[in-house]
């Protein structure tokens, strides 16, 4: 199995500003120091090698939207703005012979989480089955409305692919495509679920995203434990800071790394990747928000280690 | 210390009441945590005490769920007038707390006696 992060942010699409490039540019060259490089390649070994991540990439701007991996059809997280990105690529490989069937699994309506839809081609494809599964039963509303014409000039009905909606219940697992899968109802407004693929070879990964850890309920954890336990890779909303989440953003819908590692800890997951950036963030402000999530990790295990991954647009991790 | 519990030594002084944990905060010991530090605010309240704090000394780590209690405490202390502070972190807690950003809404001391 292997996902594909196609847009890490959360709430709202960001991009780079001139002046962030310039600083990562100029960072580089003081890194470089008078070095030569003979070719493109050997400059590109250096960013990759011996620049910070912060420096020499760019964690992205697009906002949730997860590809897993698994058998002959797709598996897809959310339509967040990285959607559209995924639809080309999707196209491309659906004209080398891919199936053109989209399994999508929505953790609910917010507009970060819906926004790519209008923009992803393959619903204009009469020869794609689309099927959008999701824990809502008003999530064809969400995404017609989203499509009406004060809002976008291209109506739900004109979409030429066979799209169909299916509601799922928590606490029973459901095999679609090549996966096993199975949801958890999430704190959020107008709720959120999270979501867990398990593949023929025993495989899992965790899709849990808006979802708030409320401090005054932290009864209520034992069952995000027992969701997340053994997982090979869980995919965490690590918005803000605990000290935010438990304060001035309480009942913001969100939650933070170090509630994260608690939980994956606790369920002796293998793997965590922090995700749904902060849209005010900087790549150096999620960089250091990463090391200091490594370092909590290093601070609190009790057990096996954690790693402790960032999610960042393009990012492919194999499960 | 026995495994999954705390030890305890408390201290009262001018306006202030002192408390001090010995262990770790994790899940097995952070509800026990969270009730007594409630039982604490009710006794600084009952006192006069308009500040409770908590001294970190013999505190070897704190997971997210003590952190989190110690935010429900300083609700409840509020409501009560009382302010929570804490004290002598070790380099571990330092690190949490900055981490978290708990040192951002908790005031830590360096010594007991500058509370
Ligand atoms: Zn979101
Ligand atoms: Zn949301």
């Amino acid at each position: 199995m292997k996902v594909r992060f196609w847009g890490t942010r959360g709430s709202l699409p960001v991009a780079q500003k001139a002046a962030a490039i310039r600083d990562k540019i100029a960072t580089a060259l003081v890194a470089a120091d008078g070095r030569r490089f003979a070719d493109l390649d050997e400059a590109r070994t250096f960013a990759d090698d011996e620049l910070e991540f912060a420096v020499g990439g760019t964690y992205g701007g697009a906002t949730s939207c997860v590809e897993i991996e698994a058998g002959d059809e797709f598996i897809l997280c959310d339509l967040g703005s990285g959607a559209r990105e995924f639809g080309l690529d999707a196209m491309a490989r659906c004209a080398r012979g891919h199936a053109r069937v989209y399994h999508l699994f929505m953790s609910h309506f917010h507009w970060d989480h819906i926004m790519g839809f209008p923009f992803f081609v393959p619903v204009f494809d009469p020869e794609t089955k689309i099927v959008i599964h999701s824990g809502h039963a008003d999530a064809e509303l969400a995404l017609r409305r989203q499509q009406e014409e004060i809002s976008f000039p291209v109506a739900f009905d004109w979409l030429r692919a066979q799209i169909s909606f299916v509601t799922l219940e928590t606490g029973k697992p459901y095999a679609i495509g090549a996966v096993t899968v199975e949801l958890i109802e999430q704190n959020h407004s107008h709720k959120s679920y999270g979501y867990r693929f398990t593949d023929a070879a025993g495989k899992s990964v965790v899709y849990s995203t808006d979802s708030e850890h409320k401090v005054d309920r932290m009864d209520q954890e034992a069952a995000f434990v027992a969701f997340f336990g053994d997982c090979d890779l869980v995919i965490c909303d690590t918005m803000y800071s605990l000290a935010d989440s438990a304060s001035m953003k309480e009942d913001w819908g969100h939650s933070s790394n170090v509630v994260a590692i608690d939980l994956c800890h606790q369920a002796q997951a293998k793997r965590l990747a922090l995700f749904h950036h902060e849209p005010t963030y900087s790549d150096a402000d999620i960089q250091r928000m990463h090391q200091e999530s490594i370092r909590y990790e290093e601070l609190t295990r009790e057990a096996a280690p954690l790693a402790v991954i960032c999610a960042y647009d393009g990012l492919t991790v194999e499960v | 210390m026995t495994q999954g519990t705390l030890d305890w030594t408390v201290e009262t002084r001018e306006g202030l009441r002192l408390i001090a944990p010995i262990g770790r905060v994790d899940e097995t010991t952070a509800t026990e945590f969270a009730e007594r530090l409630a039982e604490e605010i009710a006794k600084a309240a009952s006192d006069g005490h308009k500040r409770l704090a908590i001294d970190l000394a013999e505190i070897e780590y704190m997971s997210s769920r003590g952190l989190r209690g110690l935010t429900l405490a300083q609700r409840q202390s509020a409501d009560s007038g009382i302010t929570i502070v804490l004290a002598r972190p070790n380099q571990i807690m330092r690190e949490i707390l900055a981490i978290s950003r708990y040192d951002k809404v908790f005031q830590v001391f360096d010594d007991i006696d500058g509370i």
